[in-house]
This record gives C-alpha cells, structure tokens and sequence, in this order.
C-alpha cells in the first residue's frame, strides 16, 4: 500500500518536473528495447551534446535519454533545492559552472564513481570522484575581422585595455562579456580573471567600462552580436562555441590569449538521489573514455588538453606545454567563488564599475 | 591417554599469545598516535583558515563585510578530499554566510581568539570544527564576530589509516622476527631435551649403567632420577645374581660331598641288595645333581635374558662348545655321535653363555633319554635363520607330548625321575633370541629338535 | 704322575685323592689357595685339579699366577658357581677343562687322564687324510667330510694307524700292539670289536675299512684308482 502511494507520488513529482521542463527537454529514444532510462540535466547547449548522445546509444542501443537544458544558475537552485528535501533530480548532471557543482558536492549532494575511465582524468578536474571535468575550454577573445583591423587584433588582457583605451571611441559599447550577474560561468571567469593578476584585471575591467562594454547572459548571444557586427569583441567567450560559431561565421576570429588563458571544464556529477546512478555513471563514463573524448573534440567542443588548437585559432600551438593554461582546479577553492557574500559583493563590484557606469544605446531597444 | 602437548607447542603458543598481545598493543598505541599527529596536522590547517577567514572580516561603509580568501579554501583544499563547511556570524550573531546551520561545538561567548580544533558533527557527519574570534572595534560595528570552520575527517582518517599501517606493517614484521627468533632459540633450548630422550630412547635396555649426557642443571632431577633407578635396579641385578651364585655354590658342594663319599663307599664290597641300593643311591645323587645344575642354569637363563647385551657370535662356535660341553668322555662308546657345521659360518645376535646352556641342555636331553646308536648335532642356515638341530635315533616325543615337553618338570619320564627344565630353558633361551624351539616328528632317521634363531644380516664370514 | 689337587671341602678332596692313587698317581691335596701357589711354583705337576672358591686365594687367582709365571701344566678347573660367567672366564684365563659340581667321578677320571696324555704327546698339528676322513692328532679330532665324528682314545689311534698308511694291510698282532702297548693285557677280540665300532663312526664316509681275510685291515680310500 504505502509502496504504490509512494510509487504515484514518484509518478506525480516526474510530471510536474517533466511538465515544468518540457520546452528544452530533448527524448532519444532507446534504438532497441528499452531496458533503462537516463535523465541528464545539462547546462551545455544540445548541439554540443547530440553527437556524445547518439554515439553513446550506439553502444548501448537499449537506453532512452531525456536530456533536459537549464540555465546554470537554474540549474544550480534546482538541484541544490532537490538536494536538500532528499528528492532525485535526474541522473547526471552537466554544468559549464563547475563551482556550482563543487558546491553541490560539498553538501553532499554527489555520489561517488570509481572506474577506470575516472581514472584519466587530470587530477586538477576531479573532486572527491564526484565532481569530473569532462571537457577542456579556454576562455578566449573573438572578433570580427572586418570591424577591428589586423594591427589592432589583442593578443594579451593588457593588448585589450590598452586597446580600449586607444581606440575608446571606436570600440565604445563594441565589447561584448558576460553579464555575470545571469551568467556562472561568466561569474566564474570573471572571479578567476580578478585571482589571476589583479592589476591587469582592474585595468581591464576599468577600460571596459569606459569602453562601455556590453554584458549579455549568454555565450552565444555575444558571439551572434560580433558575428553581426553589432559587437566588434568579445571578452572571456567559451573556446567551444566560439569555434563552433567561427566555423559557420568566417569573419569571426579567435585569439587565445597569449598572456594567461583561463580554462573552464564543463562539470559531471552524479546526484545523491539519483534513480538511475548506475546509467549516469555508464554515460559518465562514456564522456571520460576516448572514444567520448574524441568525438567531443571532432564535433562540440573542439579543445583538448594535450593537442594542439584547432586550425585558424590564433594562439600559442600547444597551450599546456606553453604554460600559459590557467586551469580551473575543480576543488574546495571553487567554494569560496561561491560563496554568497563573496559573490553578491563581487557583482556588486563588477556591476559598479561596468553596468551602471554606462549603457549603450542599442542595448535598451 | 590424553597427550600433553609438546614442551615447544606450550612455548610456542605462550610465547605467541604475548607476541599478539604486545604487537595489538603496539598497533593499538601506533593507531593512537598516527590519529593525534593526522589531527594536530589537519587542525593546522583548520584553525589557518579559520584565521583567514577572520582576518578578512572588514567594515565598509558602516557594514560588516567578509571576502572569504581563495587561499583560505586552498588551505583546506590541502585535505584534497574533504568537504568543507564555513559559517561567518557577525556581532549580532546572525550568519553573515555560510552554512547557517553549522553550530561551534564550544559556546560562542567561550571562543577565544584563536580556538583549537574540536570534534564535531554537521549533517551527521563527523568533522573538525574551528573557530576564531574577531573583535570589532569599528564605530559602526562594535562587538565579536565569529568564524567556525568545519572540515571532514577523510584526510585525517586517510593519513592515520596510512600511519597505522605503515606502523602495523613494522609491528608486524618485529613480531614475526622475534617470533621466528623465540622459535629457534626454543628450539635451541630444548636440544637437551631430545639429546636426552634419544640417549634414553638409544640405550639397551640391558644397559644398566648411569646416564651420561651432559644436560642444563633443570634436567639434572630427571637425570638423577633416572639414574637413581637404574642404580637401584641395577643392584637388584647383582643382587639377584649373587645369590644365583652363593645358592649355587652353596648347593653344589655338598651335593659334591655327597657324590665323593658314594664314590668312595664303592659297590664292590657291597652284596646284591646292597650293591642295588647303593645304585640306587648313586643314581639317585646323579638325578639330584643334574636337577640342580638344571635349575640353576634356568635360573641363569633368565636372569641373563634380561640382563645380558645380545652382541654378535659365531653359531657353529657356540654349538661347537657346547657340543664338547654335553658329551661326557665317559659316553657309551656305542653310540656314533658326530657334530657337522656349515663351511659358512652363520652368526646371529646372542648372549653366548644363555646359547651354549640351551644346545647343552638339548644334547644332554637327546643322550638321556633319546639316542641309542646315533646322535648328530649340525648347524645350517637359510636366508633368514640359523639353526641348531640335534638328531637322536631314539623314541623321541610323539608330537602331542611337545608342548608339555617345555613345560617345566613336565616331562613323560617324570616317573623316572628325571626333570623336564632342559627343553624349558632351551626354550626360553629361544624366545629372549627372537628364535623359536620346535620339533621334527620321527622318521626312518630320527628325532629332531630344532633350535632356530634369526640371522644376523651380514654376519655370515 | 704327579696330581696337585687344590679343593678346600673334605669330603670331596678325599674321593678324589682316592680315585687317583686307585689308579697309581701321586696326589698333593691342598686346601689354601695361598699355599698351593706356593707349591705350584716349585713343584712339577703333569696335572693341577683346582676348585674355584678357596680360601686365601680363589681359582681364578690361582691360574693366572700359573700362567703368568710361564707354567703350562695343565689345569682343570672345578666349579660350584653358577655359570653365569664362571666357565668362560676360566677358560679364558687359561684353563684346559672345567668341570661343575656335582660331577661324576669317571668323568673327572676320564678327563684327567685325557689332559695327562695331551701333554705327553707331541704338540705338533698333524693332519692325515685319507678318502674324506681327516684326522687332527693334535686337536685329536676327527672330520668325515663336513661331519665331526666323536671316537673314544682306543678308536681314534687305531683310526690313526690306518689312516697314515691308506692301503697298507695291518695284521691284528700289529695292530694290538699299536693300541695298547705290551704292558697291557689284551686279545685280539678286542680289536674285532674296536674295527666294528670304527666302521660305524665312519658310515657314509668314502672310504672303507676293508677286512683281509686270514692277513687283517686296511683302509681303502673309494678316490684311490
């Protein structure tokens, strides 16, 4: 008795989930008989992730997959929210916002996986094997090469204020950045850019906001901007879509930066209460071994570790060995990132000194 | 019978035992330890951080204001695994941010400045919680503020678990050594003992002599013991053994007296029913003398069995001897009586004397009371067994009377007067030898009795 | 000849003395072991009869002195003891008989006289063959093929004068003679009797005495050609 009360109630909470979720859920129906059913809740864009999925169900053809996108911030309240009454929220969870997931992690919202594809994986992007960083994405510079001429191309932070500086009038509200009050990872970006050197940073963040710069939720919201030519830059974009936008957009260009280069590793974790840990794990594992590596490189996220750059990139050939990698260790530092205090401060700062400072004019259409 | 266990087992396992419980208490001590250092290790950090986070609460513009430092986390990142929880509470002792509902496990009013780390728990799980306090002496902002810093125990635990090994594998290890090294030295210990038990075990039970193995003062009450009972048992012997002979010698002479002054008497003068009477006597003082001859020599016989070293002799020497022994000069010189032995000598293992009086006896039987024209005495061997036999060509003993013909004083002839000892103490002779005495019903040649002894592998010269 | 006798109980030594000095021989009859050393040392003796239990000094004390001062009489020991080692060690310790008591006095007797005789004749080991007859005149014993035959005196020098001229015919007169010396009285039946008994003993041997009608004996060897 108390089984099928507990069973309908399970049945009622997946479709007020369901129904809550219902635009951005994607259905890959199992190819055979079913025999389980994963539920990933993601952060990365379907496109990217389409490719992983397919070939993963090539493999094992029995398993259907709802894949369902949130905003990371979304995400992040969902999960912790779950987290907390002890309910299941899927059965993996994909974030571009790694310190959300550290923070998941901490309050023991994560179980644990052991395998040998875990075992790959770089030290610096594995936590407590509960949080994994599966894929390898600096944050780069992206322009168009019509609007912002050769000789003036940044190629380090301090090239980008400088330049802004120079030519304020040209590139006044032509820079396009996170608006890290929307966005985690632009938070995450912009925390690590103020850790890095904080000079340069400051200096930068100064210039553009004399520059008038241009604060958007999302990745490939700016890029679409530049590659209209409504935006001439765009600071701390996300290498894979940049890339990816660069391949259908042939006047955009990409500058990994010379100086130091922050890179981002998109975040897996499976939840406590998880229902089916056992086929996230499966998938977990998929994106960890080579074959999911490789086809993340060739089809959605295009950077790795120890290759080189893909073509037309500009940038050091291979940024490991150049030294300039600045990866964001998945670990205990990320809880201070997320930090209330430290973030409501942050954003306080940050949108001080470039939000309310100025407002161009075509934003406010 | 219940077995003891052997004196090294008893050892062994005491010497075990307080080797498992030295080395438990050792671990025991060592896990102690390796936790005390893993948590004074771990607390550093701990209350570092704490620390950190204390010293970057600021006031700005009038309000209370933390920026938790990046390296406070990496501090505690240093326990690579381990979750952390944090709880910044401001001078009105609400929670500034954090976990709200991470609790110090000491009073607030009673954390000082810079607190020891302490045990705790948060969300049910067992953690290290630190705290530091902060006086704020701001205008604005008057009062204490405090930090509470929790971290989890799996470093802590990784590292004492890691400690504990190593220290349990060196336990382990000098436990095995000094066991090993208990073990031989035991066994060295106890090399007297076995010395002794096999010098005991190796002796000849005819062997009465004291023991002389060279044994550490604990033994020497066994030792003395031992050799107490052997002196006794020894006296016994040559007690025994006296009075074999003073009872010999003591019946002998007369019995020699009485024959000399028969002989003397003489039955020339005598008439008929003297001269018969006188035989009679003179017959008689015979019996006697072979009696007693065959009662002492039983007696021997015996005695010597059990207190004799059987040692390798010639048989065709000792049955010779004996042959000369038996047969009178006086002897009927009717009688053909020849001795033959094989021109291999065959040996065996025996007392010498014992043998000699058995073959005499046997003889002495056959020239009484069985050969009337014939008697042969002859040696031979086979593979196993040597063998005398002595060949008469009287009656002999039908073959039911031959176990009664080896029974003491049972003979067929008892009427006669004549005792039955000679074949009782050929036999027992036989029986101290491992050999056996038996008989060969009468054909066309004769009565046979036939004493068997086993050979003595490679005696033979 | 001349007996010491060395026995210390009375009744016995008397018999003895008896019984040789029936028979002709001188006998000293001592009952101190002490003593009789003493005499032995300058006395000659063809035969010494000692006893073993003695006062003053033992049989065995005895021999050794006599054998240890070069004497070579020979000695007959008597013992009372058990044999539990008395007769080994007398024969050990040079001893050329041993009787035990009680004994029969023929015995002693015929023994002594053995031992009498044994020094007279020649010492020499002397070996004849005939057939597979062998005589050992020193150790007067005598084999037929692997068998020791047991001869009495009489039988074993007849056996003797045969043997050492196989073939040889011996007339009865030369065979009386041989046997029993001139002194003493016998007839010729005796040898018929002794060459009957003689003819037992050596059953089986190869070789024969063959009776020569009308001239006497001689020994055939069944090898010879």
């Amino acid at each position: 008795m108390i089984r099928i009360i507990l069973a309908s109630l399970v049945v009622a909470f997946s479709v007020s989930l369901a129904k809550a979720a219902d635009d951005d859920k994607t259905v890959f129906p199992a190819s055979g008989v079913e025999t389980g059913r994963l539920t990933i809740y993601s952060t990365t864009d379907l496109v990217a992730m389409k490719p992983l999925i397919e070939d993963f169900q090539k493999s094992s053809p029995g398993i259907t997959i709802n894949y369902i996108e949130y905003l990371t911030n979304e995400l992040n309240s969902l999960a912790s929210e779950a987290c907390r009454k002890g309910e299941p929220l899927g059965d993996l969870l994909l974030s571009s916002s790694v310190d959300q997931l550290v923070k998941l992690a901490n309050d023991g919202c994560a179980t644990a996986h052991r395998s040998p594809e875990t075992a790959r994986v770089a030290e610096w992007a594995n936590w407590r094997d509960e949080v994994f960083g599966f894929t390898y994405e600096p944050a780069v510079f992206v322009y168009n090469n019509r609007l912002v001429p050769a000789n003036e191309v940044p190629r380090t932070h301090v090239e980008l204020a400088d330049l802004l500086r120079e030519r304020l009038d040209y590139y006044r509200g032509r820079v396009g950045t996170y608006d890290i009050r929307l966005s985690g990872i632009g938070y995450l970006l912009a925390f690590n850019d103020a850790r890095q050197t904080t000079t340069v940073f400051g200096r930068l963040l100064e210039s553009m906001a004399r520059a008038a710069a241009v604060a958007r939720c999302c990745t490939g919201e700016i890029i679409e901007e530049v590659a209209k030519g409504n935006l001439y830059i765009g600071y701390n974009m996300l290498g894979s879509y940049a890339y990816e936008a660069a391949l259908r957009h042939p006047q955009l260009r990409i500058v990994v930066p010379r100086d130091y280069t922050l890179v981002l590793s998109r975040g897996a974790l499976i939840p406590k209460a998880a229902k089916q840990a056992e086929l996230g794990a499966q998938f977990l594992d998929f994106l960890l071994s080579e074959r999911g590596q490789a086809i993340a490189r060739s089809n959605a996220f295009y950077f790795t570790e120890t290759g080189g750059l893909p073509p037309d990139v500009d940038g050091p050939q291979n940024m490991k060995e150049s030294g300039i990698a600045q990866p964001i260790r998945i670990g205990p530092a990320l809880l201070a990132v997320q930090d209330r205090a430290q973030r409501q401060q942050f954003i306080d700062d940050w949108s001080q000194s470039l939000i309310e400072l100025n407002s161009p004019d075509w934003t406010r259409e | 019978m219940r077995r003891e266990p052997s004196l090294f087992a008893r050892l062994a396992r005491r010497i075990s035992v307080v080797l498992g419980i030295g080395a438990a208490l050792l671990v025991t001590a060592a896990w102690y330890y390796a936790e005390t250092a893993a948590n004074k290790a771990y607390d550093r950090l701990l209350v570092g951080a704490a620390l950190q986070m204390s010293e970057s609460l600021a006031v700005e513009d009038g309000i209370l204001t933390v920026r938790l430092p990046t390296s406070a986390f990496e501090l505690l990142g240093l326990a690579e695994r381990d979750r952390i929880f944090y709880r910044v509470i401001n001078t009105h002792g609400e929670t500034l941010t954090g976990y709200d509902d991470l609790e110090s496990p000491v009073p607030l009013d009673r954390i000082e400045d810079v607190s020891n780390a302490e045990e705790g728990f948060y969300k049910g799980e067992p953690v290290r919680i630190a705290s530091a306090k902060r006086v704020l002496a701001d205008p604005a902002v008057s009062g204490e503020a405090f930090v509470i810093v929790a971290q989890t125990n799996e470093a802590r635990s990784a590292l004492t678990r890691e400690l504990t090994l190593r220290a349990t594998i060196l336990v382990l290890v000098m436990s095995l050594l000094a066991f090993v090294g208990a073990m031989l030295a035991i066994r060295y210990a106890l090399q007297p003992v076995e010395h002794l038990g096999t010098a005991v075990r190796r002796r000849d039970p005819h062997d009465l002599t004291p023991v002389t193995v060279d044994v550490p003062r604990e033994l020497d009450p066994f030792v003395g013991s031992i050799n107490h009972f052997m002196g006794r048992l020894n006296e016994r012997v040559d007690l025994l053994q006296r009075f074999i002979a003073d009872a010999a010698h003591q019946i002998r002479t007369p019995l020699t007296a009485l024959s000399a002054q028969i002989d003397l008497l003489g039955g020339d003068k005598l008439d008929k029913a003297g001269r018969q009477h006188y035989e009679r006597v003179q017959e008689r003082a015979g019996e006697l003398a072979r009696l007693t001859n065959q009662l002492l020599s039983h007696a021997m016989v015996i005695h010597r069995a059990d207190s004799v070293q059987l040692e390798p002799i010639s048989l065709v020497d000792v049955a010779r001897r004996a042959y000369r022994a038996a047969i009178p000069i006086t002897v009927d010189p009717d009688i053909v009586i020849s001795f033959e032995a094989p021109d291999e000598r065959p040996f065996v293992l025996g007392d010498a004397v014992s043998l000699r009086e058995a073959i005499v006896n046997v003889i002495d039987n056959a020239l009484r009371h069985g050969a009337k024209h014939r008697l042969e005495v002859r040696v031979r061997a086979n593979d196993a067994e040597a063998f005398v036999e002595v060949e008469d060509d009287g009656p002999g003993i039908p073959p039911e009377g031959w176990e009664r013909a080896t029974q003491r004083f049972a003979t067929s002839k008892s009427h006669e007067g004549s005792s039955g000892l000679g074949f009782a103490i050929a036999l027992e002779v036989a029986k101290a030898h491992g050999g056996t005495l038996s008989f060969r019903a009468r054909d066309e040649r004769g009565f046979t009795v036939i004493l068997a002894l086993p050979l003595l592998k490679g005696g033979t010269s | 000849m001349r007996i010491l006798l060395v026995e210390d109980t009375r009744d016995v030594g008397e018999a003895i003395c008896k019984r040789f000095e029936a028979t002709g021989h001188a006998v000293d009859w001592e009952t101190n072991g002490r003593d009789a050393a003493e005499i032995i040392d300058f006395t000659d003796y063809a035969l010494v009869i000692l006893d073993v239990m003695l006062p003053g000094m033992n049989g065995f004390e005895i021999l050794k002195h006599i054998r240890k001062s070069g004497n070579a009489v020979p000695v007959l020991v008597l013992t009372a003891r058990s044999e539990i080692d008395d007769r080994v060690g007398a024969l050990d310790l040079g001893a050329d008989d041993y009787l035990v008591k009680p004994f029969d006095f023929r015995e002693l007797e015929a023994r002594a006289r053995v031992l009498m005789r044994r020094r007279t004749g020649g010492e020499a080991t002397n070996l004849i063959k005939c057939g597979d007859i062998a005589v050992d005149r020193a150790a007067r014993s005598v084999h037929v093929g692997k068998r020791e035959v047991q001869l009495k005196r009489r039988e074993l020098t007849l056996l003797e004068v045969l043997v050492a001229r196989p073939g040889r015919v011996f007339s009865k007169d030369e065979l009386l003679d041989q046997i029993f010396g001139f002194d003493e009285a016998a007839n010729a039946n005796a040898i018929e009797l002794y060459i009957g008994r003689l003819r037992k003993k050596l059953e089986g041997a190869k070789a024969r005495i063959v009776t020569v009608r009308g001239l006497g004996y001689q020994l055939v060897s069944d090898d010879a050609p």
